[in-house]
């Protein structure tokens, strides 16, 4: 609750560029705002509604009714003394339809930072600022213009989505500000940083592995694991989704395999069937998705569905309860490959594991959520090392060697962590089975 | 061969969507009918009716499936058709003398609310038991699956009882008096209140049921399942002439048609619903009353 009201009283006041601190509007009444003595009944309210001349019916309440939104919410958040607190910014899908890889996200990194300020690691206690991007390209580059303007955030971990991460990247650089993403995995997302057009600091790193590693391995896989060579590509036209099946189709091509249909699906969309039944008709031998588990789950159940028996391969976003609780038994032997190692197999996370639970009995561990961890902690070394200015902390990333759940992360010149390990997945009897 | 049976299984799969589609409209369609508003909110009955659905499913898992599957449709249809009763009272009667866009407006906000409501209590995927056997039908080239079947053979029955109810019963003529003429209906002793909250209870059951063949069809449930097939739905009641029943089923079994075959011939068959929408505007520009609507002429 206190969370929205912070997030109303944003959005109804104006940024202070100087501080980069927001202050409140000084449009509803004058007064002092911190005096804990009044009650909120006896404030003085001018009369907005009738300030205009007319007789003001049905505004009154809903003047007072904001006024006390407001008061209400910059008497919590102002009468505090000012102290001063290290921000981390997350931005993370946290509504929408992969909200819950966004939230187990952000219960890894505030795992992170929980121990962090328990352990007194940083000279000031850590906060970590949460910002919704929804999936939406659009909300994401609003919410990277809001992050950078705030000088008291010192790196960024975000976002999820690649059709997210690569324009609020460009935000992010141009403010000089690290972005270290825990899931993105399109290449380009740090390739960008090496094009001569690039005239920000190179401050974008990701810590999992890219779409080509992952695509290139798929294709590997069917072509020379289960030997066949015709397959059709479905992708979810996203950053993401149609990165790892071109990256898919480039390889299986050169593994002289012939792919007989590419088609793109809609988000969102729940019916499959029309464009499954035109696929089936080119018969394929296998058929690989690129999207997210959302689409995934219904998209091998209706190709089950429509009497389609080859095999289904799919990429990392599908290795998620919701796939195999959504698709039921028709994603028994659906492939799926993962990027890195699944934090159960790593022996290095399962002290995270533990840990995880006992904070969070009653959610379940996500597939990202050791990334999620990771990351946070990363972004941690560094602040204890350098302090809190954005560059040196960008610096400070580029060389660092890291050794944490997901074994030793280092980055290379793109900012693409080196570990760069795929894991390969069958489901079966409703169960992920690692081969 | 290959062509024609590709043609046949997609005219099938159009055909199942579009008994869906037909029936969720019916709920727009009916509730325009008798107050010229449009309920935004019906996407979400929808959605709270495959949700109701599922939790008597999986309450019920022990019982015989068919018995689950009726107790479900039959608890789904009560609980929507009451909580779209209690919409009506709390956010549309109060705007009844409003203008026409205030309880439009309310509408979308029901909408609104209903979906962060579900939100709140599962923000995830739900799986939706799953009660029907897998098993497929051939007749020569047509072939048919088992939910297909049940979800044709389902909506059809619902859609002729509504028929009948509507033509054939005293509250059917009573629903028919006051589409036309709601204060006439009024003045001739026709409970107006009542039959407008007997349309919202009707509209909001076939909506549920729908949501309930619905998720049956597709596996899962989610909060946010209600927007897509809501705006198809409602495109299909603007499509068939929006206030009329049986333009509401014919215009959800061609925007059904519509969309899967524009699946199996266009370049991209991520341009379906580029077709559909397509067909919308044509048929408006050249019929903007809608396929079975009426045309009322303005006496000059």
């Amino acid at each position: 609750m206190g969370q929205t009201l912070r997030e109303i009283f944003k959005l109804f006041s104006r940024k202070n560029l100087d501080s980069g601190e927001t202050v409140a509007p000084v449009i509803l009444w004058p007064g002092p705002r911190c005096n804990p003595g009044r009650k909120s009944g006896s404030l003085p309210v001018r009369q907005a509604g009738r300030s205009n001349g007319r007789p003001g019916r049905g505004v009154g309440p809903l003047v007072l009714g904001l006024a006390g939104m407001v008061f209400l919410s910059t008497g919590f958040f102002s009468c505090k003394p000012a102290e001063k607190k290290i921000k981390i910014a997350l931005a993370m899908p946290l509504t929408g339809d992969i909200a819950s890889l966004g939230q187990g996200l952000k219960r890894a990194v505030t795992l992170a930072i929980e121990e962090a300020n328990k352990n007194h690691l940083t000279p000031q206690p850590l906060e970590l600022v949460v910002f919704d991007d929804r999936s939406d390209p659009r909300e994401a580059v609003s919410v990277a213009n809001r992050i950078a303007s705030d000088r008291h955030v010192v790196a960024v971990i975000g976002h999820f989505n690649s059709g997210c991460s690569i324009p609020a990247s460009r935000v992010y650089a141009q403010a000089g500000l690290a972005m270290l993403t825990p899931a993105s995995s399109n290449p380009e997302l740090t390739l960008q940083q090496l094009s001569p057009q690039w005239v920000y600091p190179k401050s974008i790193f990701r810590a999992n592995t890219t779409d080509n590693v992952q695509g290139a391995f798929g294709a590997d896989f069917v072509s020379s694991t289960l030997k066949l060579n015709r397959v059709a590509i479905i992708h979810d036209k996203s950053a993401y989704g149609q990165g790892v099946a071109e990256e898919f189709k480039k390889q299986f091509e050169l593994n002289k395999g012939v792919v007989t249909a590419f088609e793109g699906l809609q988000v969102q969309d729940r019916d499959f069937r029309s464009l499954l039944t035109r696929v089936k008709a080119t018969q394929p031998q296998a058929l690989y998705f690129g999207g997210m588990f959302s689409e995934g789950g219904i998209l091998v159940r209706q190709l089950r569905d429509i009497g389609f028996k080859g095999p289904f391969v799919t990429c990392e976003a599908n290795y998620d309860p919701a796939f195999l609780k959504v698709a039921g038994e028709a994603a028994e032997g659906a492939y799926v490959t993962f990027l890195g190692s699944p934090p159960e197999l790593l022996p290095t996370a399962q002290e995270f594991i533990v840990r995880y639970r006992e904070r969070y009995p009653t959610d379940e561990l996500k597939s990202y959520d050791a990334y999620g961890y990771e990351t946070g902690n990363i972004i941690i070394d560094a602040i204890k090392t350098v302090g809190t200015d954005r560059a040196k902390i960008i610096e400070h990333l580029r060389g660092i060697k890291f050794t944490g759940v997901l074994g030793t992360t280092s980055f290379d010149e793109k900012g693409d962590t080196l570990n760069k390990a795929i894991t390969l997945f069958q489901v079966k009897k409703g169960a992920f089975v690692h081969l | 061969m290959s062509i024609f049976n590709t043609l046949i299984e997609q005219l099938i799969n159009g055909l199942t969507l579009g008994a869906i589609y037909a029936l969720v409209a019916l709920g727009y369609t009916m509730v325009y009918g008798i107050l010229l508003m449009i309920n935004f909110a019906h996407s979400e009955i929808f959605m709270m009716g495959a949700f109701v659905g599922c939790a008597v499913l999986t309450l019920c898992g022990a019982l015989p499936a068919p018995l689950a599957m009726g107790l479900a449709v039959v608890g789904a249809m009560i609980v929507c058709g009451l909580a779209a009763l209690g919409v009506e009272k709390l956010a549309y009667a109060p705007l009844r003398k409003a203008s026409r866009l205030a309880p439009l407006i309310s509408a979308i906000g029901v909408s609104i609310v209903l979906q962060n409501g579900f939100f709140l209590w599962r923000d995830d995927f739900l799986g939706f038991p799953n009660v029907i056997p897998e098993r497929h039908f051939y007749f020569g080239p047509l072939h048919f699956s088992l939910i297909q079947l049940i979800i044709l053979f389902s909506s059809l029955i619902l859609m002729l009882g509504l028929w009948l109810f509507v033509n054939h019963t005293r509250f059917g003529q009573a629903i028919r008096a006051c589409s036309q003429d709601r204060e006439a209906a009024g003045l001739m002793g026709i409970p107006v209140n009542a039959m407008i909250s007997l349309t919202f209870f009707i509209g909001a059951s076939l909506g549920a049921a729908g949501g309930i063949l619905y998720s049956l069809y597709y596996g899962s449930i989610k909060y946010n399942m209600g927007f897509v097939p809501g705006i198809k739905a409602f495109t299909a009641a603007v499509l068939g002439g929006i206030g009329n029943i049986p333009g509401a089923m014919v215009g959800g079994l061609i925007l059904g048609m519509a969309e899967s075959l524009g699946a199996a011939f266009l370049p991209q068959a991520s341009w379906k619903d580029v077709f559909a929408f397509g067909i919308l505007i044509l048929v408006l520009v050249i019929r903007p009353s809608g396929l079975l609507g009426e045309r009322t002429a303005e006496k000059v």
